[in-house]
């Protein structure tokens, strides 16, 4: 049996990076809609981008083992000058996520009757700002596991890279959940087709260099994955329904739209998205010391 | 100054006595769990390697690392290293997200269910033993010599000497943590 680790829970923070990624490109999808003049579902979306978020927080908060101390504790390093800005992404994650819920709650309060938000939410540079932001909060759920070299199968660049596209692929399944218009589903489908490509080749990637690297608790990780305690799962789940099923039916869907299809294209990538980071964090491995 | 550990793997005879003294020093005796390790609630742990080249024992422990990814990523300075070189926690500062556990290579801490704080070399009674200017515990009870604690900068610290007198392995090297917990391997 490989000893997995079990310090962050896969089923809390799995979640949570699913969200923020969501989130995070989410509010980039948002702002390209704006930007293309798409006036359809832009409310629903802006509450897709806040909801996830505040959802992301409360899985995140779940795990911490002393999460009653965290105001405080974080007060303390603030004003005490050891609140690691710009040392930890944990430090730069906080600072990220909050600075996104407040900049997500004034779009979404914008498109619910908050009528003098307007004149700020709709500037040029508040989109742009949003922007940048979820491209960020999206690096950042990256960047958090793979900034962790205790556990070498994460300690690599592909999984930013790999979380960003993942996470593009959920912002385009949510907007052909949301969006009906057929020139915006076109699009869509045309994104999702090049995005699902590019997560395959990612996931690929990823299992390839840890099975063949110098890394044993990354090989043991990446066999655990391809063929051992975890590969029904990631086959199944992540590789077959989440990314080659909507890949397929994008396929058919490039040549005639179909809502049912879409939808089911959606939700699996969705759920897809989600088992990935599940299962990358559960083949977590630590390396053997001797 | 820099304080280190050293551990003689030549000399070490397995007897359990400097992990068993961690956990009456530093834990009160407490016979609760320690479900990181799967281990009990001591700052030391075994691995042992049956089937490999050789049979092998290794005593793991925080190795309070130069270049300590725990301290890096600790997002409110929880973890810092002192001016001793030691690697340290202000609980006071920990929001348990347990970072430093998955950023350690060596795996060198576990979560203390109770208090939600991630525990380590050296626990709070070895601490003040050192400030005391006593030897952490783990190496006072050790029948066999096998240990020593020191300043690695003072060339006339027991551990300066041993170390110059020996064949010495710091683990995982290569992760550039610059490791201050040094494995004997021969004279």
């Amino acid at each position: 049996m490989t000893a997995f680790q079990h310090i962050w829970d896969p089923w809390l923070i799995g979640p949570f990076l699913w969200l923020a990624g969501i989130s995070g490109m989410t509010a980039v999808a948002y702002v390209l809609l704006k930007w293309s003049g798409v006036e359809e579902k832009r409310r629903e979306l802006s509450w897709v981008t806040f909801i996830s978020l505040a959802l992301a927080l409360v899985f995140v908060v779940a795990d911490l083992s002393r999460p009653w101390n965290m105001p405080s504790a974080i007060m303390s390093a603030v004003f005490g000058g050891t609140f690691g800005w710009t040392r930890s992404w944990m430090a730069v994650g906080i600072v990220l996520l909050l600075v996104m819920l407040v900049l997500a709650l004034l779009v979404a309060l914008r498109h619910t009757g908050a009528g003098a938000l307007r004149p700020l939410v709709d500037a040029r540079w508040y989109d742009a700002l949003l922007l940048l932001m979820g491209v960020a909060v999206t690096i950042y759920s990256g960047f958090l596991i793979a900034a962790a070299p205790g556990v070498p199968f994460w300690n690599t660049a592909l999984i930013p890279v790999l979380w960003i596209i993942s996470a593009s692929v959920c912002a385009t399944a949510v907007v052909k959940l949301l969006v009906h218009s057929e020139a915006v589903s076109k699009v869509a489908t045309r994104y999702s087709l090049a995005l699902d490509a590019a997560e395959l080749l990612a996931v690929f990637a990823l299992i390839n260099l840890a099975l063949y690297g110098g890394s044993r608790a990354a090989r043991a990780s990446a066999e655990a994955l391809a063929y051992g305690e975890l590969a029904a799962p990631f086959w199944i789940g992540v590789v077959a329904l989440g990314i080659l099923a909507p890949l397929f039916i994008g396929l058919y869907l490039a040549k005639r739209e179909n809502k049912y299809l879409a939808t089911t294209a959606a939700v699996l990538a969705l759920i897809g998205a989600l088992l990935l980071r599940v299962l990358v964090l559960q083949a977590g491995v630590f390396e053997m010391p001797i | 100054m820099r304080l280190a550990h050293l551990w003689d793997q030549s000399r070490c005879v397995a007897c359990g006595a400097c992990i068993a003294a961690c956990n009456a020093a530093n834990y009160r005796s407490s016979t609760g769990e320690n479900k990181t390790w799967g281990w009990l609630r001591s700052n030391i742990k075994r691995i042992t390697v049956e089937r490999g080249i050789r049979p092998m024992l290794l005593l793991v422990q925080c190795q309070h690392c130069d270049n300590a990814p725990c301290v890096t990523v600790c997002p409110t300075g929880a973890s810092y290293k002192d001016a001793d070189g030691l690697v340290k926690i202000k609980p006071e500062l920990c929001i348990g997200c347990k970072y430093c556990m998955v950023a350690c290579p060596y795996e060198a801490r576990w979560l203390d269910k109770e208090t939600g704080l991630p525990m380590k070399c050296m626990g709070e009674e070895c601490v003040s033993r050192v400030k005391a200017g006593l030897r952490p515990v783990c190496v006072e009870v050790c029948p066999a010599g096998a240990r020593a604690f020191g300043d690695i900068d003072d060339p006339m610290s027991e551990i300066s000497r041993r170390l110059a007198r020996s064949r010495y392995v710091r683990l995982l090297e290569e992760k550039g943590t610059s490791p201050k917990y040094f494995v004997v391997v021969g004279p």
